[in-house]
């Protein structure tokens, strides 16, 4: 091997060095815009940069995404504004084993459906609480392959009582409401308590689950 | 996005052919469901293929969950609810990327009526 070729074999060494390094050095940038990217999961896997750490056992507090607690978020902020909110359960709620859904989120209404609790739909102990309205409403969704969706009364009304939703929020009539997704995720209709108060909008299939047609199931 | 912004990043495409990026896929406009989505009131869904792959390996996405053609995988809102294509569970499915419900994010004229 003369030397002018061991010159080009060593500046082709130096270059490809140069280029792997380029190479991480550039992965690592991605990576860490994807981290950056990345929302806080509903889950409580990870832990966010905060003074209080929910992973703390003794922690009750319930935190929301930005590490404060929970619980003053503005009720007039778009529902969107939950996937930034997905709070951590405080570690004494997640330890009690209580039943959870897909996206880890204590799931409430198994709570009730198991009468591990039985919540009350007034404060006042001199209203009478009505008997749950076992009816399932059909709001067939617009478009061609959606899954439709079931609307339970019954679940809704061991929460709540029948004037919270009538007539402010829906007319008392089926198909009387003109009803969109994206309104709802701006916060009208189902909006206002899912994704605030009620499991988020992320779990798209506990509403939308009644199949369309079989016809077109794609 | 206006379609005249996606004719715009077409043309760049094509003016500058093998610019020696990677990024050689711009936006892709998908539409095979617009008569659904007409009636469900969002417009077609723009797909940012140039920033995708500035996150992810081409490996990630192809051929696995969708073929390297535009048009060529058979997509629905449906399908991404179940789990499936940009709803698979660690895309728009998980905390790593926007939820589902920002429909506005994919679709235009989304929620305009
Ligand atoms: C006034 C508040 C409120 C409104 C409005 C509301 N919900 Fe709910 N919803 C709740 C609460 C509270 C629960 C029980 C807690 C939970 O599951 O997170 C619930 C639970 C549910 C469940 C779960 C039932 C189960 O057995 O798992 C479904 C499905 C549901 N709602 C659908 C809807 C749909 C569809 C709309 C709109 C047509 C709607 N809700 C509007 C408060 C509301
Ligand atoms: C709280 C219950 C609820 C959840 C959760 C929910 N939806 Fe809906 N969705 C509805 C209701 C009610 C309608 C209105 C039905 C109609 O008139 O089209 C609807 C309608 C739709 C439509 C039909 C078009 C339209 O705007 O009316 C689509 C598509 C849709 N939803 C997608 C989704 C996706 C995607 C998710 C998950 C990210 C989701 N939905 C989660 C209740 C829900
Ligand atoms: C996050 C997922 C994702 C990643 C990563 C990705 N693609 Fe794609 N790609 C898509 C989707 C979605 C389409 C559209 C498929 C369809 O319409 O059926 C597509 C389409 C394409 C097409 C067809 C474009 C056309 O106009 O027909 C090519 C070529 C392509 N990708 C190449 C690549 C290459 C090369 C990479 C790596 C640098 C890559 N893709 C990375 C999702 C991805
Ligand atoms: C992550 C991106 C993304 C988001 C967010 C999204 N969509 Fe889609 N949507 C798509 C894609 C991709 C298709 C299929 C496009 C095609 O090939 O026609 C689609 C198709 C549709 C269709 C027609 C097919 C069908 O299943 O009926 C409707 C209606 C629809 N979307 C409504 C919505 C609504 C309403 C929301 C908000 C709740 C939403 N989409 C959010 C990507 C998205």
């Amino acid at each position: 091997m003369n030397a002018s070729s061991f010159r080009k074999l060593k500046v082709a060494l130096l270059c490809s060095l140069v280029a792997v390094i380029g190479y991480t050095f550039a992965g690592t940038v991605a990576d860490a815009a994807q981290t950056k990217r990345q929302q806080p999961p509903a889950s409580g896997k990870e832990t966010p940069q905060q003074q209080i750490d929910p992973n703390d056992p003794s922690s009750v507090i319930y935190l929301d995404s930005a590490g404060k607690p929970a619980g003053i978020g503005d009720p007039n902020k778009p529902a969107s504004e939950a996937s930034r909110r997905h709070g951590w359960h405080p570690q004494a709620l997640s330890a009690a084993g209580l039943p959870k859904d897909r996206y880890g989120l204590v799931d409430w209404a198994k709570l009730v459906r198991q009468n591990i609790i039985s919540p009350k739909h007034s404060l006042d102990p001199g209203e009478e609480e009505a008997p749950p309205l076992k009816m399932d409403v059909v709001i067939p969704a617009k478009g061609d392959f959606v899954d439709d969706v079931i609307y339970p009364h019954e679940m809704h009304t061991y929460w709540l009582k029948s004037d919270v939703c009538h007539p402010q929020i829906f007319v008392p009539a089926r198909g009387a409401n003109e009803m969109t997704m994206v309104g709802i995720v701006k916060g009208d209709w189902c909006g206002r308590c899912h994704g605030k108060v009620a499991f988020p909008l992320t779990d798209c299939t506990k509403c939308h689950s009644a199949p369309k047609n079989k016809a077109s199931k794609k | 996005m206006r379609p005249g912004l996606i004719s715009f990043v077409a043309a760049l495409a094509m003016a500058l052919p093998g610019t020696g990026l990677a990024a050689a896929v711009g936006d892709i406009v998908l539409d095979s469901r617009s008569v659904s989505m007409g009636k469900a009131g969002v417009g077609p869904v723009v797909y940012p293929h140039a920033l995708h792959e500035k996150l992810y390996k081409c490996a990630a996405c192809h051929p696995k969950i969708f073929k390297e053609k535009a048009g060529a995988t058979e997509m629905s809102m449906k399908l991404n609810m179940d789990g499936k294509l940009c709803g698979s569970p660690n895309c728009h499915n998980s905390e790593k990327a926007f939820p589902l419900y920002n429909c506005v994010k994919c679709h235009t004229k989304a929620g305009a009526k």
